[in-house]
């Protein structure tokens, strides 16, 4: 590699770390320029194998661009830009560092090329969106946060299994699983992608976290993780079968829940569900068409669902509720932003000359062309219910029918700050541009499109669902007014089962180790201090007792020895001659 | 003598001019900051001797030999192996520490003290050169009086007992360790060290020789039950004064193992070996139990001193090239890292006053910088991985258990107790208890104190990530001791 290339992802992980440092008054026009730095570079991208970096055994590819990864990078570098764009009013920069540092991740995870650098950047995205949960900073959001980014470790915990089983034996490049005969591993990888994709069973965190995520936390979160999962599913599981009922099963279960909620925000999370499972089943059918399908719909689906939660999370902003029960009638108050609500809303349901129509279907054609009838006939049922609840069900509970606010509701309900409805408009007018002039997406897509949205049987097809599903809500709207419900969904198992786990370390495991601990305390740690101490009197009495002991011994006797000269010449005199006298006798006696 | 700069030489009178220069500034801070250079100087110097030495060649280099005493057989000698050169380079880098260190710590009579300290420095640098023996007393004999003086002087309440009891107890073995070379002369006819190596001396003559050698060295390193001088000393002593001790003195009785017991009495040391072992295992254990029940601060860096040379004594004396090895490691870690913590106690009672653990507890709130560095090199004390300790260490178990799988086992509790008062120091002082008393007057360190303690840091992780700093000056050093050591054992005999 003789030059240095840029990966988007440095230009946004270099962003984050640096906004700190830009002066208060240029922080508005760093928030917008870096993204669009990151956009340009996605746009600058030449189709190849980038970034090779050598870590001890292992060749980390960082740049791996082709057709597949170049559309979802688009989507993800336009909606970096709306995101920022919408949450241009926060002054907490840390809410943007996470934001920034999350679509770094997963823009990172699209173009990875081998397993590890995937990875990375998938811990990235969990490790950094949990933040946009606890920045809410409600007396819920600490365990909110903690319940996503548990559930997310454990997902990277399965991928990670799987990742180390399957490169050990096949190279640690990131491709094509054999979808034919599943191993082990390619089952653990495909969990850790569903779960990020929010798959039934593995989906209770979507709603929980979205709804807890803060407004502007919101819209980027729900962009992301699902679609890196959905490009990690079409590159490694195209064409797997399972996939197929999983995404019918999802479509029609996200509805089901969306229908049920309360919240606004909880019903398009679940939501998210749905539209996600039309994408699962897509790369399922794996077909050219169903893929171009998937990734059509992703395209279109970030920016609809984006636009959606900008509405309500525009609601939510400024008047602090996102509950049907206590909203109603704001359309007095911020008819633009019901306008907006209402474009994505439209767009959603695949109303024609918006981006839905042209994206979905695509996937409903591949079903039926593969004769797969069921799936194809299910997923067009999820649209009804689609319709229903988002595109009819949330612009007329928060905007129309009865005004359930209380009165400090109604006061703070104003039209939101210009920089949200700037996001708004921007990705509306990209839903109707997308809807009305589809080459702009259709040549973005990996495989060549032959694909005609705008016939007179789809219209017609559509257009019958639609209205149709418009006259049923209309009469069945007493039934279908909000009821203050929580839905138990499969979280309420690891909810209880965290409950329990938290029982059973108080409880039980606590004994437990205290009785060791005092074990410890009473038999090792006493007798060792006791030992210490004897060995440290030992040393004092005994052996330097010896020592000290010998050399007072020794001046006692000098002492003793030096009383015998006293000065008296005489006494010196006569001792020295019985010295020598005795000398003497000593030297004749050993002679002798 | 080549015509060859004799650099040795230069390192050792290069300090004792200095010494002379310094002996006649008046002035408090220029003397301060000539001892300083002088001794940064020296250390220099000496980092030339690192570059020059040949890490292949298991001889002595940088060899100066002159005349001296002619008709006593006596000669000017020097010369440097691998393990010598270790010493000399942890003396020079030990001595503008200890400059450092006595900043502010010494108030009076500032001139003798440096005068004492650069001849000190020249003495040590000639006892690790020095290749005759007459020389090597010389040079051994020369530390003493200045170690003396620097206890004895300015050192603690009890400083005159100490500073008796260190050269008494010291000189008392360095009788016996004249009466080995004297005998050695009379068998040999010669005083020159390399010469003395490898001859056939009869079985009970080599068995003398090395219990003479063996009281000396014993007392200097200090074995168990030796050792009791070395708390006193270290207590009383300055800061300069304990870390010169713990950093360059103790390891001379260490290197007087390896440098005369080992190749010139290698049947007597094969005798003797089993019981020299079960001593260091006592050391260690002994060294880790006391260090434990201390709670000055001081005493419990000597006590672990004490254990720290047992892991020395033990790697010399599995004689193996793992154990020596490992030993020598061990030498320079525990110079580092010992004069370290000493360097530290230093500073926290110029703050402080006192030495007392409790009396220091929750410090490291106050001085975050300082318990950083405190931190590392208590880890090191005990062996963490990483830091250059585990290396030592690690080799001196490898080794002793080659020898004797019983000998690790019951040395193993000393590696826990080491980790028990070393983590119970570093817990009290930065972490504090329930009861902290109130430190809000205590400053962080200051410029002079991180120079000072900052090399130090670097070294111990320098060695702990990458051993070949060292470990390649040692090899063949210490694969010819080895030689020396066991195979020269089997042609004694008479």
């Amino acid at each position: 590699m003789t030059e240095f290339w840029v990966h988007p992802s440095l230009i946004l992980i270099l962003g984050a770390l640096l906004l700190p440092l830009v002066p208060r008054g240029l922080r508005r026009a760093y928030l917008f320029l870096v993204p669009l730095l990151v956009f340009a570079r996605v746009l600058l991208l030449e189709p190849g194998t980038f970034g090779q970096v050598q870590f001890l055994d292992w060749t980390l590819v960082f740049g791996r661009v082709d057709a597949l990864s170049t559309v979802f990078l688009y989507i993800m570098g336009l909606m970096c830009i709306i995101g920022t764009l919408y949450a241009l009013h926060l002054e907490d920069w840390g809410q943007h560092q996470a934001a920034w540092l999350y679509v770094a991740g997963s823009l990172g995870a699209i173009l990875a090329g081998d397993f590890l650098t995937l990875f990375l950047f998938w811990e990235l995205m969990a490790l950094s969106s949990v933040f946009l949960i606890w920045f809410r900073r409600r007396p819920g959001s600490p365990a909110a946060g903690l319940r996503y980014l548990l559930v997310h470790l454990a997902g990277g915990v399965s991928l990670l299994a799987g990742i180390a089983l399957h490169c050990r034996a096949a190279g640690w490049s990131f491709g094509a699983f054999d979808v034919a005969h599943p191993s082990l591993a390619a089952y653990l990888v495909l969990i850790g992608f569903l779960l990020n994709a929010a798959v039934p069973p593995l989906h209770a965190w979507l709603p929980d976290a979205y709804s807890e995520a803060t407004p502007t936390g919101s819209v980027f979160l729900c962009a992301f993780t699902t679609k890196t999962a959905v490009y990690a599913l079409c590159r490694g599981f195209a064409g797997m079968e399972l996939l197929i009922p999983l995404g019918v099963v999802m479509a029609l279960y996200g509805v089901v829940y969306a229908v049920l909620e309360n919240d606004c925000r909880r019903l398009l999370a679940y939501h998210i569900i749905s539209q996600v499972g039309y994408m699962v089943a897509g790369v399922g059918i794996g077909t050219q068409l169903a893929i171009n399908g998937a990734c059509a719909h992703a395209f279109a689906h970030i920016l609809y669902k984006g636009l959606l939660f900008m509405g309500c999370g525009a609601v939510l902003h400024t008047t602090g509720q996102s509950k049907f029960t206590e909203l109603g009638g704001l359309y007095k108050k911020m008819p633009w932003t019901f306008l907006f609500t209402l474009i994505g809303g439209l767009s959603i349901s695949a109303f024609p000359l918006f981006s839905g129509f042209v994206s979905k279907s695509m996937i409903v054609q591949a079903g039926f062309e593969e004769h797969l009838l069921w799936a194809g006939f299910l997923l067009m049922l999820a649209s009804v219910g689609t319709f229903l609840h988002t595109g009819l069900k949330v612009p007329y509970f928060i905007w129309f029918g009865k005004n359930n606010c209380k009165p400090e509701t109604w006061e703070r309900a104003a039209e939101p700050p210009w920089n949200m409805n700037a996001a708004m408009i921007t990705a509306s007018l990209l839903c109707v541009f997308i809807g009305c002039y589809t080459p702009f997406l259709y040549d973005q897509l990996p495989y060549p499109v032959e694909y005609h949205p705008y016939t007179a049987y789809h219209l017609s097809e559509t257009l019958q669902l639609l209205l149709f599903t418009a006259v049923g809500f209309f009469l069945l709207i007493r039934k279908l007014e909000p009821a203050p419900t929580i839905s138990l969904d499969l979280d309420w198992f690891y909810r209880q089962g965290g409950r329990l786990l938290q029982w059973l370390a108080r409880r039980p495991v606590q004994w437990l180790d205290g009785g060791v601990g005092e074990l410890y305390r009473v038999i090792a740690l006493r007798s060792l201090m006791g030992a210490a101490h004897l060995a440290g009197r030992f040393d004092n009495r005994v052996i330097d007792g010896a020592v000290d002991g010998f050399a007072q011994g020794i001046r006692g006797l000098g002492g003793r020895l030096r009383l015998a000269q006293r000065g008296q010449l005489q006494e010196n005199l006569t001792l020295a001659l019985l010295a020598l006298a005795g000398l003497a006798l000593f030297l004749w006696w050993g002679a002798a | 003598m080549s015509g060859a700069f004799p650099i040795l030489s230069a390192l050792i009178f290069l300090p004792l001019l200095a010494a002379g220069m310094a002996a006649l500034i008046g002035q408090v801070r220029l003397l301060r900051w000539w001892t300083l250079i002088s001794t940064l100087a020296i250390a220099g110097l000496s980092l030339t001797l690192y570059r020059d030495f040949d890490p292949s060649r298991a001889g002595f280099q940088f060899a100066e030999q002159a005349a001296w005493i002619p008709f006593l057989n006596v000669n000017y000698t020097l010369g440097l192996d691998g393990i010598s050169l270790l010493m000399v380079l942890l003396t020079t880098l030990i001595a503008p520490l200890c400059v450092l260190a006595s900043w502010n710590y010494i108030a009076a009579r500032v001139r003798e003290f440096m005068v004492c300290l650069l001849v000190m420095e020249g003495a040590m640098v000639g006892v690790f050169c020095a290749l005759d023996f007459v020389l090597f007393f010389a040079f051994w004999e020369a530390m003493l009086i200045p170690m003396a003086l620097l206890i004895g002087v300015w050192g603690g309440p009890r400083r005159v007992y100490a500073a008796l009891k260190f050269f008494i107890y010291t000189m008392a073995g360095s009788v016996l360790l004249l009466v080995a070379i004297i005998a050695l002369y009379v068998q040999a006819g010669t005083f020159n060290i390399p010469d003395l190596m490898g001859r056939p001396y009869s079985a009970s003559f080599q068995c003398w020789v090395f219990l003479a050698f063996f009281v000396s060295f014993a007392i200097k390193v200090p074995i168990f039950p030796f050792h009791t001088w070395l708390p006193a000393a270290h207590v009383e002593a300055p800061t300069a004064g304990s870390v010169i001790l713990a950093s360059v003195l103790l390891k001379m009785g260490a290197y007087g193992f390896l440098r005369f017991s080992l190749p010139i009495t290698p049947h007597g040391t094969q005798v003797f070996t089993p019981y020299v072992l079960w001593l260091s295992v006592a050391a260690i254990l002994y060294g880790g139990l006391t260090a434990l029940a201390q709670t000055d601060l001081k005493k419990l860096v000597a006590y672990s001193s004490v254990g720290h040379m047992g892991f020395i004594t033990l790697g010399i004396f599995a004689l193996n090239a793992q154990g020596i090895e490992g030993a020598v490691f061990q030498m320079v870690n525990h110079g580092i890292t010992t004069g370290a913590l000493f360097l530290c106690v230093g500073m926290l009672y110029e703050r402080l006053h006192t030495r007392e653990l409790d009396l220091m507890a929750g410090l490291g709130k106050r001085m975050p910088v300082f318990a950083t560095f405190l931190g590392v090199f208590c880890l090191s004390s005990l062996a963490f991985p990483g830091t250059n300790s585990f290396i030592g260490e690690f080799l001196v178990l490898s080794g002793a258990f080659s020898r004797s799988a019983l000998l690790v086992l019951v040395a193993a509790p000393g590696v826990v107790a080491a980790a028990a008062y070393m983590l119970r120091l570093l817990q009290r002082v930065a972490y504090g208890g329930t009861h902290n008393p109130d430190h809000a007057a205590v400053a962080d360190l200051n410029l002079r104190e991180v120079l000072t303690l900052a090399p130090l840091l670097l070294l111990v992780l320098w060695i702990g990530l990458h051993p070949e700093l060292v470990a390649g000056l040692l090899r063949p050093s210490v694969a010819h001791l080895v030689q020396q050591a066991t195979q020269a054992a089997a042609l004694a005999g008479r």
